[in-house]
Formats: structure tokens, C-alpha cells, sequence
């Protein structure tokens, strides 16, 4: 594989299907991170849950022998609490309760003041007279937004496949004609406010998701490397235009690349 | 002025839910206004794409509340989408109001092969909605059909949710694109033409639903008329495809218009 010379200045790393798989982590994952972490380059955990707020998911990973602190984590549900305070928003929040850890301070507007809607995974909300009301206040007034955490058809459950958000989304969108701003993976936002200050073009998603965490990486400038665990399905580097920057057979070779990389830049330097 | 201007109009299809009554009550000048109507020798219709009722119930409540109607005036997509499911040999999975599964009771429903949605109010509950999809997404070649496309009603709460929202949700979830029966299908307005024996150009629409009543019609040919009564929102005056041929305050108005119109 041609290496490139560009520095690598930050690495951002998908969750569930790359490092682990419910509660296993992936073969090699605790090493290779140990190995990444040996580098200093600033390293981002991306996911789109839910369900778990930060820490849940920070004493899962520690749990399975990972390295990393708490404020490395990026999800989609942190991602959306931290929209809501930067534009002071008052939400009307239909997320799981799991979830409503990482919005505290968000949850107590009463129905007069709320100016958001907020859309997560809430089977208990997900019916005629909570998401009428939701309608309601999307059509309150100008500039209500509706918040997706991510906008997933469907997840697994363990009695088969559920509705996500999406379904839902797309209900309050058709009804009220207003759109949604999208928070998790693919959405460049997502992407853009996990990197911070570095420059996509020197940054690297790693992810077992081909649409929503390498073609959403890829489209704002990233390089994306997929990784063939997790949901990772035979033929899935061909579904995105351009491919891939690099398609490895699990994250420890992904790591491989970088470190490889990452030996030639500093040579040069 | 008169924008109307037909002295051919011969048919009036009436929106039923914001235009004849609003929740449980009638709406101001509207039962004046059918009376008017009928007296002037127009045929009339009610179009409905009421789903919470069958129509006996709908025409027994238009009654209680003093319209000259009977069951046979009300038009509502139930009884298209039945005759449609015998003819093509569907089974649904019905995710419908429990006040109208007694016009389904002929239908068998057993090993389903499509799944239909209707104005399911409280039925809407998500296991309820994603049983539908369950089915939906294991079937080769998934078929879902929605009583109406509408967006939301007015009801005692307020602005509720319609089915629309909820097969917009099916769709997405299982990627398929959904088949309408009601308002603003064409086939829904023309069978009901057809059946009144009137030409699209003599018949009017008058609804509170820019896009379903207003729009559906007027893409058939129809006058469309708007009420500002039900679910009526100023944003819809300034809707950016339909225009409607004529915005008035209720039914009352609407029918000084239309008959003013055949002078």
C-alpha cells in the first residue's frame, strides 16, 4: 500500500463492530490501542447510541480492557447535549431514560418554555399522543428545531428488528414540513465537532460502517479505513463512490497502517 | 366578485372533519349551508378520508348534529380499499382504529400479505408499529397501504398527528413506497365523480386541507375551495404549489359562493 506523507493528527475510532461486539472486545483491539496510544496522537471514540450515555459507555469499554478517558467519547447523544447548550435550547427530550444522565440540567422545562425537539430512542414516547405533541411544538413557531440523535431505520433487538429514530423523524418531518438537523454519524457536524481544530484532511476514521462512518468521513475530507468486523457485510467497500482509503481485515491492521505512516512522517521530519 | 364563475357547477364534494364539524360539534353556519346547497337541486358528497368511524357511525353523528345526510353521501377510502383487497386477494395486517375493524370483519386477515394503515389514533403505539414493519420488512415484495396521506387534524387536544406521519415512518423503516387510498389519490375523487354522474369542470371541493382537499381536486379538474375553519393555518394561503381558486371564512361563505356562481 502507497503510504502518504501527510501527519496524522487525530484519529477517530467507531465503537460497537470495531473495538468490541456487545460485551467482547475484537481480537487484538486492547493491544493495537495500547500501540496507537504509544504515538500521542489525539484519538476520539465516534459512536451513535441512543441508549448510553457517556459514562455507561466509558465503564463498558474500561470494563473491556481499553484505554481511554472519559472525554475522548463523542456519541451522538453527547454530541446532541452539547448543541442544545451552545444554542440554549430549552428541549423537549424524547431519548431513553439510560440517556438523560448526559443532559442534566436539560430535562425539566416545562411544556410553555421547551423550544426543541429532541429525537433519541424512547419506545415508551413513540406513540400518537407524545409525538402529537412533539407536532405541536415544531409548529409553535419559527425556529423550533427537530434534533435527531441519528436518523437508523432499525436496530436489532433481541426479539428481532425495531424501529429507530428515524422512523420517527421522519413522521414529525412529514407532518410539520420542517427538517431535521442530524447529530450522530453520517452527519458532517458530527464529524466536524469531534475533530475540534484539526483539519479533516489530516484526520482518519476507522468504523465497520462503509456508509455512515466511512462515506460520512470521506465527504467532509477525512480519510476513512473499514474495518471487516462488527456489521460489516462481503462487498460493502464497493457500496460508497470513492472507496475506502483503506479496508482492513479488523482494527489492528488499521492501526498497522497509521503506525506505518506515522514512522515515515516522523522519519521525514 | 365571484371567483368562481361556473354557471355549469352541478357537484360539491364536501370535506367532512373542519369543514362540517370540528370534534363533536358542528361548525358554525355549516349545517345552513348543506341545506342550501341541497336546496339548490346540487349534487353533494361527502369526502371523507375519515378513518376512526365506519361511515354509518359518521353519517348517524352528522345526523345527531342536524345535516341532512344519509350513509350513501359519505365517501370514505375503507370501502375502496375493501373491494380493492378482494379483487387483488390481499390479507391485511391491519394497523387501524378499533372503531372501524367491524368493515374488515369479511376479510381474511390470517398469514398476512400486505399491511394497511389507517387514522389508528391511540392504536399508534410503537410495538403496535413495529409489528407493521416486522411484516413489512420480511416480505419479498412489501405492499403497504394508507387510508390517506393526511398530515395532522384538529381534534379536542389540539393538532394531532394523521396517518400520513405514521406511513411516512413505515416507509422510510422498510423502504417501500406506500399506495394511498382516499384523498388526494385521483382515482378517489374521479370514482366518486363518476358515481355522482357530474364532469370534474362542474364539480367543486371545498376543504380545510390545502393539499389533500384543494390539491387532490384541483389536479383532477375540480374547483378547489379552502375554508379557514379545522385544521386551517394562515401559512396555507401562501402554500407553494397549490392555490386554491378561492379562500374563504367556513362552509357558509363557500356556499353564498357557490351558488352566487350558477346565477
Amino acid at each position: 500500500m502507497a503510504s502518504r506523507k501527510v501527519p496524522i493528527k487525530a484519529v477517530l475510532i467507531d465503537l460497537s463492530g470495531t473495538l468490541h461486539v456487545e460485551n467482547t472486545a475484537i481480537p487484538g483491539a486492547v493491544d493495537s490501542l495500547k500501540k496507537l496510544r504509544g504515538t500521542g496522537i489525539p484519538i476520539k471514540f465516534v459512536t451513535n447510541t441512543t441508549k448510553e450515555s457517556r459514562r455507561c459507555l466509558f465503564e463498558r469499554l474500561i470494563g473491556l480492557g481499553l484505554e481511554l478517558r472519559k472525554d475522548e467519547i463523542w456519541s451522538s447523544l453527547w454530541a446532541a447535549q452539547d448543541l442544545l447548550r451552545s444554542r440554549n435550547l430549552k428541549p423537549m427530550l424524547m431519548v431513553d431514560d439510560a440517556a438523560l444522565e448526559d443532559f442534566s440540567g436539560l430535562t425539566d422545562y416545562g411544556e410553555e418554555e421547551q423550544n426543541a425537539v429532541v429525537i433519541g430512542l424512547a419506545p415508551s414516547m413513540f406513540n400518537f399522543s407524545q409525538l402529537s405533541k412533539a407536532f405541536r411544538l415544531l409548529l409553535t413557531g419559527a425556529g423550533v428545531p427537530l434534533i435527531a440523535i441519528h436518523c437508523g431505520r432499525y436496530y436489532k433487538r433481541c426479539d428481532g428488528l425495531a424501529l429507530g429514530p428515524g422512523p420517527f423523524v421522519r413522521a414529525l418531518e412529514y407532518a410539520s414540513g420542517c427538517h431535521s438537523e442530524v447529530v450522530g454519524k453520517p452527519s458532517p457536524t458530527f464529524f466536524r465537532s469531534a475533530l475540534g481544530d484539526v483539519d479533516p484532511a489530516y484526520a482518519v476514521m476507522i468504523g465497520d460502517d462503509v456508509k455512515d462512518d466511512i462515506g460520512g468521513a470521506q465527504a467532509m475530507g477525512m480519510r476513512g479505513f473499514l474495518v471487516q468486523t462488527g456489521k460489516y457485510r462481503t462487498g460493502d467497500e464497493s457500496r460508497i463512490s470513492p472507496g475506502p482509503a483503506a479496508v482492513c481485515p479488523s482494527f489492528s491492521e488499521a492501526v498497522d497502517i497509521l503506525l506505518k505512516e506515522y514512522a515515515q512522517s516522523e522519519g521525514d521530519s | 366578485m365571484n371567483l368562481l364563475k361556473n354557471p355549469r357547477l352541478n357537484g360539491v364534494l364536501l370535506d367532512v372533519t373542519g369543514v362540517l364539524k370540528d370534534g363533536g360539534t358542528a361548525i358554525h353556519g355549516s349545517v345552513e349551508a348543506v341545506r342550501k346547497l341541497r336546496e339548490a337541486g346540487l349534487k353533494i358528497r361527502l369526502v371523507t378520508n375519515e378513518t376512526q368511524v365506519t361511515r354509518r357511525a359518521l353519517a348517524e353523528n352528522l345526523l345527531d348534529l342536524g345535516y341532512p345526510v344519509q350513509e350513501l353521501d359519505i365517501v370514505s377510502p375503507c370501502p375502496a380499499l375493501i373491494s380493492f383487497l378482494q379483487r387483488e386477494n390481499l390479507r391485511p395486517h391491519l394497523l387501524v382504529h378499533s372503531n372501524v375493524l367491524p368493515e374488515f370483519e369479511g376479510i381474511d386477515q390470517s398469514n398476512p400479505n400486505c399491511v394497511v394503515l389507517g387514522d389508528a389514533a391511540e392504536n399508534f403505539t410503537y410495538e403496535h408499529l413495529n409489528e407493521a414493519f416486522g411484516i413489512l420488512i420480511n416480505m419479498k415484495k412489501p405492499r403497504l397501504f394508507s387510508l390517506g396521506r393526511g398530515r395532522y387534524y384538529s381534534d379536542k387536544e389540539g393538532l394531532m398527528l394523521d396517518v400520513g406521519a405514521f406511513t411516512a415512518a413505515l416507509e422510510y423503516a422498510a423502504d417501500v413506497k406506500a399506495e394511498i387510498i382516499g384523498k388526494p389519490q385521483p382515482e378517489f375523487f374521479r370514482s366518486t365523480l363518476k358515481d355522482m354522474g357530474v364532469e370534474p369542470e362542474e364539480a367543486v371541493m371545498v376543504g380545510d386541507d390545502v393539499v389533500s382537499d384543494v390539491g387532490g381536486a384541483q389536479d383532477c379538474g375540480l374547483t378547489g375551495v379552502l375554508v379557514r375553519t379545522g385544521k386551517y393555518r394562515p401559512s396555507d394561503e401562501k402554500h407553494p404549489t397549490v392555490h386554491p381558486d378561492a379562500v374563504v371564512d367556513d362552509l357558509a361563505h363557500a356556499a353564498n359562493l357557490i351558488l352566487e356562481s350558477r346565477k
